[in-house]
């Protein structure tokens, strides 16, 4: 399966600020990978690099083998952009931004657009700028289907949607994607829901990436367990099987891609006594955090 | 293509350009109702000397029209394209990046020359009502450069809004600020005359300036 | 496509600072020049030479010092009035009685300056009637231009007044005018003794006189050395009424035209430039005082009744580049531009050099310091090879200017 997105030694400083150095990653065609990280920990910086919007201090990423500081004006119609905030042209109405689109894209299908429409509660002339957050992303998820480009970039989509719209625009994502073999690249902060829509998972946090793998690989090999310390002295953190670890007093959570057994046999060889060992099954969101860290 | 960004730049720009468009003429109307009351009550003779040899510019307080029309639709133009970083959403289109820049510049630039063929029209015929052509042409070589301040404010305007760094934006406004100055000097009548060619040139130039800034921005200056 | 636009954007920042910074250098610095005021005493057959500053000094051109009112004496005919009241006026200057009524009516003052040749000119003038038998001119309420003919307009309608229009036509045809007009010059003004109506330069560079009396027309050719042509016309109002017109040629040469007698007399001026030129020429009963001034220096030439030369003076005075804060300008500025000069009404690009070639040093120190800074950000010097021509050439400005909008470029 070949790759859409190839993004090679990526490096990028904000003056002297280092937001990530040497990041590589790949998109399979036809997956969906979300890109997760805190706030700041440079999902925007890598979309504002995937869409020519920043130059990288090195590296490059190339979309359809194209580098994408200049891509075609062919390889751009391939690609659908959701920028953070689901902005659009907000001084146009939905007839005229459909209007405006159409007119760029020679595979333009308005019915996926028309059927999103159909269950907003706008009137013809309304302007995109007085309409709720949530029928704006709506506006916007629809010009994207319509556009029917092959590779889906989404910034942030879920950012000030209500529950029920984000569970709305992943089911509706999810079932285009697979039944149109797309291929989406979608970062978030709201890891929520997330499971229902991603194929792989990249998780970044400052400076660097903690995890990428398929998301089910993820969710069975990333593990949590908790247990109490008699001693809770004892420091676990340094440790090469945790992940990460969280500790209130003797009560620790710990994280960790090793199996409960190997957990259990490494506490008892190391003479570390604690009680009430079990395993604790995660939400991806829970997973997130966990490797993550709370702060 | 083309034909979907001139109709996004001109849902921008219409009810303004209409707008300033009829203002203008307006503004036109209530120069030569002056005209018209002057010579009523002063006569004809008097006031064609005035503009012949005392240095009365009838047209002067027209001066500054051209160059709010063109501050207003650059304005209308460019900052919605700057709110949220929208300008993304043209630049992502299936287009080079320049060409379409170049292409929204042009359609602004050309309702704005437009706009102001439309009221040089106005004035011109009601010039022709009251005066003979040789002060109609002089007049004509006096409000061309207010015209080209105009189109001068019209392209720094753009390139201050798209610009990304705050410090860019006030060196350009500097910059502009005095450059539009030479343009609406206050000199004797038709005392434009040599400038013109130079000055035409250098606005044809200024249109392209926007496009360092649009890099600028494209490239993540901050 | 980026690069032209930053390059222009640079252009455009090196017309503004140099423009501005010599602006502002000026007025921070200029110090002003104290040209001579040079008079010519009918008393002493000297100059007497007036020069500004706290106070103002009088003195003679042997160096001796006056008061100012010794200085008035001196020049009676400046100041008669004064000297009059006073009671210091002589009786008799060279044998001579001196009569208040024949002062008056000697007294001339001429002035030009080059913006009243170089600038717009209107192409419409109102011909007066010149025997209205009235005191006061009246102001016509037409207007006329001479194209392939001449055209009375009606400012009223705004059209042509076919007759009168014809009339004066013939007339100046029959004349042997070549149409068009290629210069009409003229008083036209109501606030004058009378009205002499138009001197009208035509096609084929002949010179005629046009006025218009109890509505018809006067036309006057007058006769003109072989090859003569004008680059001005200065018509004159004064109360002696000896001449028309002062009349610049081509070669700078300074004519004058009698009144009634049409003769062209040739002043015996040769250090005149209508381009450049200050002329002065103040007219009194033995005397007429002309005064030149240059850019950097005056000439004063004194001609007698009959316009023969009697005496002359010249003093000059530092250029504004020969002093410290001129100097210091021209080691930092290569040149400076203005949409304004003083010797025109025209707006346009005048660009002036600095005198000198002094910032040739400071262009190279800005070329070395920008290969410097270029060097440290490890740019490639063929990249910025535009940059550093805009340096050694325009200097500061250029300097300037990229360092303002910055070649910052990727690939």
């Amino acid at each position: 399966m070949s790759n859409v997105i190839e993004c090679n030694d990526l490096t990028h400083y904000y003056g002297k600020k280092m937001v990530f150095e040497n990041l590589n990653f790949q998109v399979r065609d036809g997956s969906i990978l979300g890109l997760l990280g805190k706030n700041g920990a440079g999902k925007t910086t890598t979309i504002n690099i995937l869409n020519g919007f920043l130059h990288p201090r090195s590296g490059e990423c190339l979309i359809y083998g194209e580098n994408s500081q200049h891509l075609t004006p062919a390889t751009k119609a391939r690609i659908g952009f959701l920028i953070e905030g689901h902005i659009q042209y907000a001084f146009m109405n939905i007839h005229q931004v459909e209007k405006f689109y159409s007119g760029f894209y020679s595979n333009w299908k308005p019915a996926p657009f028309w059927d999103l429409m159909a269950k907003l509660k706008v009137t013809p002339t309304q302007k995109i700028s007085t309409m709720s957050c949530g029928q704006r992303s709506q506006v916007a998820l629809g010009l994207i289907l319509a556009q029917n480009a092959d590779l889906l970039i989404l910034d942030d989509f879920s950012m000030g949607l209500d529950p029920g719209y984000r569970r709305l625009f992943i089911d509706y994502l999810r079932e285009y994607a697979k039944s149109e073999n797309k291929t989406i690249f979608t970062t978030s902060h709201i890891i929520q829901d997330m499971e229902r829509l991603i194929d792989d998972v990249l998780i970044m946090d400052y400076n660097r990436v903690l995890a990428q793998c398929p998301i089910n690989e993820f969710m069975t090999g990333f593990k949590r367990f908790d247990f109490e310390l008699e001693n809770d002295e004892v420091n676990l953190k340094n440790e090469k099987f945790v992940a990460n670890l969280e500790m209130v007093k003797n009560k620790v959570e710990l994280y960790s891609y090793e199996t409960k057994e190997f957990v259990q046999q490494f506490l008892d060889n190391h003479g570390v006594a604690y009680k009430g060992f079990k395993q604790v099954k995660m939400e991806l969101e829970d997973a997130f955090i966990g490797l993550t860290g709370k702060y | 293509m083309w034909k979907s960004i001139i109709y996004k730049e001109w849902l921008k720009i219409r009810f303004f350009l209409i707008g300033f468009t009829i203002l203008g003429m307006m503004g036109i109307a209530y120069l030569f109702l002056k005209v018209q009351h002057e010579f009523t009550f002063s006569g004809g003779g008097n006031f064609w000397y005035n503009i012949l040899f005392m240095g009365m510019q009838f047209f002067g307080y027209f001066k500054f029209i051209p160059l709010s029309g063109g501050l207003l639709i650059a304005v209308v133009q460019y900052f919605p394209e700057t709110i949220d970083q929208r300008i993304k959403l043209t630049f992502h289109l299936p287009l080079k990046e320049n060409n379409v820049l170049l292409m929204m510049h042009s359609f602004g630039a050309g309702c704005l020359l437009l706009s102001y063929l439309l009221l040089m029209v106005v004035f011109i015929s009601l010039s022709a009502i009251y005066f003979p052509s040789e002060m109609v042409y002089d007049s004509i070589v006096s409000v061309i450069p207010w015209f080209m301040a105009g189109f001068v404010a019209y392209f720094f305007v753009a390139l201050i809004v798209m610009e990304p760094s705050w410090l860019y934006r006030i060196m350009y406004s500097l910059v502009g600020g005095f450059f539009v100055t030479i343009y609406v000097k206050s000199p004797v009548i038709a005392a434009y005359g040599p400038a013109i060619p130079g000055l035409s040139l250098l606005t044809i130039l200024m249109s392209v300036a926007l496009l360092f800034s649009a890099y600028r921005f494209r490239k993540g200056e901050m | 496509m980026e690069k032209l636009s930053r390059i222009i954007l640079v252009l455009v920042a090196i017309l503004v600072l140099a423009m501005t910074l010599p602006m502002l250098y000026w007025m921070a610095f200029e110090q002003p020049v104290s040209k001579p005021f040079v008079l010519y005493s009918c008393l002493d057959d000297d100059f007497f030479i007036m020069r500004q500053g706290k106070p103002n000094t009088f003195e003679d051109t042997r160096g001796n010092k006056y008061t100012r009112e010794k200085y008035e004496q001196k020049l009676p005919m400046m100041n008669f009035q004064q000297l009059m009241i006073s009671g210091l006026m002589p009786d008799t200057i060279r044998g001579k009685a001196m009569d208040m009524h024949e002062i008056g009516l000697n007294r001339s003052f001429a002035r030009f300056k080059p913006e009243d040749m170089n600038g717009p000119k209107p192409a419409l003038f109102p011909l007066f009637e010149s025997q209205s038998g009235r005191a006061n001119i009246g102001m016509p309420d037409d207007f006329f231009r001479i194209t392939w003919r001449v055209e009375f307009l009606d400012a009223a309608t705004n059209k042509i007044r076919e007759e009168k229009s014809q009339l004066f036509s013939a007339a100046l045809y029959h004349n042997g005018f070549a149409f068009p007009a290629t210069r009409i010059e003229g008083l036209p003004t109501t606030r004058k003794s009378c009205d002499e109506g138009y001197l009208i330069v035509d096609s084929s560079n002949q010179l005629f006189h046009l006025k218009m009396v109890k509505d018809k027309p006067y036309v006057r050719k007058i006769s003109l050395p072989e090859g003569l042509r004008f680059k001005h016309i200065q018509c004159v109002d004064f109360k002696d009424k000896k001449y028309y017109a002062y009349l610049f040629s081509e070669k700078n040469e300074i004519f004058i035209l009698t009144q009634d007698e049409y003769e062209l007399v040739k002043l015996p001026i040769t250090a005149f430039n209508a381009e450049s030129c200050d002329l002065k020429i103040y007219g009194d009963l033995f005397n007429y005082n002309v005064t030149i001034d240059h850019e950097d220096h005056t000439d004063v030439v004194i001609l007698d009744k009959d316009y023969k030369r009697v005496k002359s003076y010249q003093e000059g005075w530092p250029l504004i580049s020969e002093h410290t804060e001129g100097k210091i300008f021209g080691y930092i500025f290569p040149a400076q531009l203005s949409l304004e000069d003083p010797n025109s009404k025209y707006i346009n690009f005048y660009w002036k050099g600095s005198g000198g070639i002094g910032w040739v040093l400071l262009n190279l120190i800005l070329v070395g310091v920008h290969l410097v800074i270029l060097r440290r950000r490890n740019a490639s010097l063929q990249g910025h090879a535009v940059d550093l021509a805009f340096v050694a050439v325009t200097g500061i400005y250029g300097f300037i200017a990229i360092n303002l909008f910055q070649n910052k470029f990727f690939d």
